[in-house]
């Protein structure tokens, strides 16, 4: 049980990534304040969490990393989506819809059964 | 994917670490910031960037574990770990290490034996640089013998060669030495092919293995010799005068216990007297793979074949020709050059000959083969199925160590599944479960090359003492060498990914399929593939076996066939007048006449005949017509081979007429046809009064020995078939004609004993020494020389290997069925507790066990017999009269691997059965 509740989750900041760097390279520090900003807050996300993420997806092939400016003209890291990476966020833009699309079924089925 | 980033990494390791920490802190430091805009104090915003930002060394250490699952530095790691997983297990790597090591090192002792014998360089300083010379001649037939005339052209006329040799063929030499008086033995009494291939049979003379080499011979080669001189192009007229020749280290260690005085004093070769003028290195075998016991200058062959011609006869092919090519050149200019010689020297020889007809020379690579062993097709045919065998135990070996794999991949699940969950991904886990695979494969590797190693130590003093010393001194070399090496490490490693590739694939499919299910039942896809590996190691050790099987089988028959003529009391005399003395044709005749009626007179002895016996290495075939014309191209009805006899032949040997009577005498133009000859020119009609004619153009036959072209010769009866030395048979068709009374003294006498031959040859050798003390000869059985004829051979040797290889095949599939079952019942412990705690009794478990283990056992039997059937059909070459699905062999195999299947299930299956109901499902 434990284990699919990680696999969720790690899908999820995946997609959230991915998506995020779709609009262009971004460091670690821009993504996760993207992220709480979209979200007005409700999401937050963990360093802890990200940057093995990021690491990891790096491995994978998913992002590349390379040494740049931030506007603060402060040394950061960009994370840069490579061809791999965009086949990947479909996929998972795909799953993504057909999961909310299930869970909102039943939610409805819920709401009309009662 | 990203491998070469993972790559990088790991040379950069140290810059990683940095670009992390870097990374990190901007991420602190912009927190900071973020919280200080927000209104928080400095300390405040930095507490709390801390704060959410949680253990940096705890997230630290999680990227780095995520590159130690990532990295390639993992390799040792998986290694280490691949390590104490094979340890745990110590029972099944053992059983996988010793199946595949087994695999691994027949292959290995099988390419080093095909190294160290077919692709074995000249015995020579700089053998690279050495080449076989030979010419293609109009025919299409390639032939690496020249005559001597032709030689000395090539030596001295040839630029692209900085010299070239001339050797004939090994020859035995009647042989008289210092202290060496004639005596009377069996050649190679005692030792294994001596027993086996009796070629000399009993004789009066000692005899030495002798080579004539071209003066040339030991500077080309750069050789030296131990003790005394070898001899030189620059000592050619010398020799002439005063003769000498060359001993070979070993005869001279054998003969006369390194005697140091050996060099000066006087040997005797076929009457002809020389000084020994020097010793060469022991085991040096120049372009042969034996050492002979004497070198002799080429241009004294006529010394000791005073009738032979060699030196001046252009149309006596006698010596095979070696060259080194000139600084620079290559094989192909070497080629075109001696392309144009050959051709320039076509004029020379006469209008008949082949070598007067459009023919190019081939150079290759020099090689004791003087025709590369590629070009014989039986060669060929022969490797090929040994190599087929060795590969198909070495898969054998794999699918078995697969299997084992496969179910040891069970008993890992939980770990892997467990490794998928926390995020390793598939190619990961293939790649440990591949990492470990080629950690077995290399340790079996290894041991394998030990292995064989051993075994090839052992087989060459072996099969150096299997051959008696009169054949000279075989010399192999097969210490290892770092291609062998190269090659075992291919195949073990080709190896490990081959069986280790199956099991990773299928269960890191099954892990992610368990990892998805809460239960552990056997998946489908899993047993079925297992199934398959079990299936396809009994198949082909069906084939190994039942091909083995048949080949035995075979050569029992052959030991045992009717030969169609009695060949265990018929002994064969060759008879050898002595070169030097000048004996005329009369003179032979009559002493033949002589001996013949003396040992008639014997008792014991039913009957004596002159002629070639049917299994005689020297036989004649010629193109048959069946009307009155002459055989030509266009007007040939069969090849067929003919023989010369006396009117007792039929009678010597045994042989029954079917039809017609034998030759009353010599003078009439009649015939008789064997049932084979009788079948191919006249097919179901009574051949009695009906005339053929034959021709020998073409065909070879030795110099004044009497040939049947000319006047037609007709059927006057039709004897039995006897069996010949072909291997297809076709030397069953003869043609008997009757034996003009001045040729018989060139053909051996065949004496009909009533008594044991032994007793008889002991008492030839008397007799022949009163009738004329020079005269030698050599005395076999029929059946002795049957046995050292060449379908004899091929047909043991090929059983032995067959046999070796086919046991392999079983011992491997008993390991690999035992091993298998063995994990099945341990993994269907909770599924087996079930049943009995559900009723069912211990022989039910064990019936259930033993049914689902034989299905792909009978599954595979089934493919094995069908793949059996094919490679009969290969081997139809060498069986001897039996059938190609020979019931015993293909019945007797199938039962044969039914109980060992069946055996190697039912000892575990006991265990299962020994289970517990409540301990198995305690274990959920």
């Amino acid at each position: 049980m434990k284990q699919k509740k990680t696999d969720t989750l790690q899908g999820t900041l995946d997609l959230l990534v991915l998506t995020t760097l779709e609009q262009g390279p971004l460091h670690g520090w821009g993504i996760t304040l993207h992220i709480e900003r979209v979200s007005d807050a409700i999401l937050r996300v963990e360093e802890g969490s990200l940057y093995p993420a990021l690491h990891r997806m790096e491995q994978e092939g998913w992002i590349t990393a390379s040494w740049g400016m931030s506007e603060n003209n402060r040394r950061a890291r960009y994370y840069q989506l490579t061809r791999l990476g965009r086949k990947q966020l479909h996929a998972e833009r795909e799953n993504w819809a057909r999961i909310t699309g299930a869970v909102a079924q039943i939610l409805a089925f819920g709401v009309s059964g009662t | 994917m990203g491998w070469t980033h993972r790559l990088r990494s790991l040379f950069r390791r140290q810059a990683h670490a940095r670009d992390l920490e870097e990374e990190l802190n901007f991420h602190l430091a912009m927190r900071e910031q973020r919280n200080r805009e927000h209104g928080l104090s400095p300390q405040e915003a930095r507490r709390q960037a801390r704060l959410r930002f949680g253990n940096p060394t705890l997230l630290r250490e999680r990227i780095t574990e995520l590159d130690l699952i990532l990295l390639p530095q993992t390799v040792w790691q998986d290694l280490r770990f691949g390590a104490r997983i094979l340890l745990r297990q110590w029972g099944l790597t053992l059983t996988a290490i010793f199946a595949l090591a087994l695999g691994i090192g027949v292959s290995t002792a099988a390419f080093s034996a095909y190294k160290a014998f077919f692709a074995r360089p000249l015995d020579a300083r700089h053998p690279q640089t050495m080449t076989n010379l030979a010419v293609i001649l109009h025919t299409g037939v390639t032939t690496p013998v020249f005559s001597y005339p032709d030689y000395v052209e090539y030596r001295d006329r040839l630029h692209a060669f900085s010299a070239i040799i001339a050797t004939s063929l090994p020859q035995f030499l009647p042989v008289r030495t210092p202290g060496g008086t004639l005596v009377q033995h069996d050649e190679g009494a005692g030792s294994l092919i001596g027993r086996l291939f009796p070629l000399a049979g009993s004789t009066n003379n000692e005899r030495a293995l002798s080579m004539f080499v071209s003066e040339n011979f030991f500077s080309v080669l750069g050789v030296q010799a131990v003790r005394g001189q070898v001899f030189r192009q620059q000592d050619t007229r010398q020799l002439a005068t005063s003769p000498a020749v060359l001993i070979s280290g070993n005869y001279w260690q054998r003969k006369f216990d390194s005697d140091p005085s050996i060099v000066g004093t006087r040997v005797v070769l076929n009457g002809a007297s020389f000084t020994i003028m020097g010793v060469t290195p022991r085991n040096f075998v120049g372009t042969f793979v034996a050492a002979p016991d004497f070198w002799i200058p080429l241009s004294l062959e006529p010394l000791v074949h005073p009738e032979q011609n060699w030196l001046t006869d252009r149309e006596k092919f006698c010596c095979h020709l070696r060259a080194r090519l000139a600084p620079g050149v290559s094989l192909h200019q070497a080629q075109s050059e001696m392309s144009l010689l050959a051709d320039r020297l076509r004029a020379l020889h006469q209008a008949q000959s082949d070598w007067a007809q459009p023919l190019h020379a081939v150079v290759w690579p020099g090689s004791p083969f003087p025709i590369p062993p590629s070009q014989n097709r039986n060669i060929v045919i022969a490797l090929s199925l040994v190599a087929l065998a060795v590969a198909l135990v070495l898969i054998v070996a794999c699918a078995n160590v697969a299997s084992l794999q496969l179910a040891r991949a069970h008993a890992r699940h939980n770990e892997l599944s467990m490794r998928l969950s926390l995020g390793a991904s598939r190619l990961r886990l293939m790649r440990q479960l591949l990492t470990e695979s080629a950690l077995l494969a290399v340790i079996a590797g290894a041991l394998a090359f030990l292995f064989s190693w051993a075994f090839l130590q052992w087989a060459v003093t072996a099969a150096a003492n299997a051959f008696p010393d009169e054949y000279g001194t075989f010399v192999f070399h097969v210490s290892p060498d770092l291609s062998v090496f190269t090659f075992v490490l291919g195949i073990s490693l080709a190896a490990g990914i081959l069986f280790g590739f199956a099991p990773a694939l299928d269960s890191s499919r099954s892990a992610i399929a368990a990892s998805l299910r809460a239960n552990n039942f056997v998946s489908l896809g899993r047993h079925r593939l297992r199934s398959l590996l079990i299936a396809s190691q009994v198949a082909l050790s069906a084939v190994l076996l039942i091909a083995g099987s048949l080949l035995i089988h075979s050569a029992i028959r052959a030991l045992n066939m009717d030969t169609g003529y009695d060949d265990a009391h018929v002994v064969d005399l060759n008879l050898q007048f002595p070169e030097n003395a000048g004996y005329s044709a009369d003179r032979k005749t009559a002493l033949v006449h002589q001996l013949t009626a003396r040992l008639a007179a014997l008792s014991g002895v039913a009957d004596v005949t002159s002629a070639r016996a049917p299994d005689d290495p020297d036989f004649r075939d010629a193109a048959v017509s069946i009307n009155s014309d002459a055989p030509s191209r266009t007007n040939t009805k069969a090849f067929l081979f003919y023989t010369y006899i006396e009117p007792n032949y039929f009678r010597t040997l045994g042989i029954p007429l079917l039809f017609g009577h034998p030759f009353a005498d010599t003078a009439e133009d009649s015939a008789i046809l064997s049932e084979s000859a009788a079948k191919a020119l006249w097919p179901g009609e009574n051949p009695i009064g009906k005339t053929l004619r034959l021709s020998t153009e073409r065909q070879f036959h030795g110099p004044a020995e009497p040939l049947p072209d000319g006047p037609s010769w007709r059927v006057i009866g039709v004897a039995r078939d006897t069996r010949g030395v072909l291997l297809d048979g076709s030397d069953s068709a003869q043609v008997y004609l009757p034996m003009p009374a001045a040729a018989a003294a060139q053909y051996p006498i065949l004496v009909h004993t009533r008594i044991s031959p032994a007793t008889l040859i002991v008492q030839i050798g008397p007799l022949l020494a009163s009738v004329d003390p020079a005269l030698m000869m050599r005395a076999i059985t029929l059946e002795d020389m049957l046995r050292s004829s060449a379908p004899f051979i091929a047909s043991t040797v090929s059983a032995a290997i067959a046999s070796v290889t086919g046991l392999l095949g079983l011992l491997l599939v008993t390991i690999g069925i035992y091993g298998t079952v063995s994990y099945v019942v341990v993994q269907r412990t909770h599924e087996v507790g079930i049943r009995m705690a559900l009723g069912a009794r211990k022989a039910n478990v064990i019936a259930l066990i033993l049914r689902d283990s034989s299905r792909p056992v009978l599954f595979g039997l089934g493919i094995g017999l069908i793949l059996a059937a094919g490679a009969a059909w290969l081997l139809r070459h060498v069986l001897y009269g039996i059938d190609l699905i020979d019931p015993l062999s293909f019945g007797g195999v199938s039962v044969l691997l039914i109980a060992v299947a069946l055996l190697a299930a039912f000892l575990p299956s006991r265990r299962a059965a020994r289970v517990d109901p409540m301990v198995a499902l305690r274990c959920e």
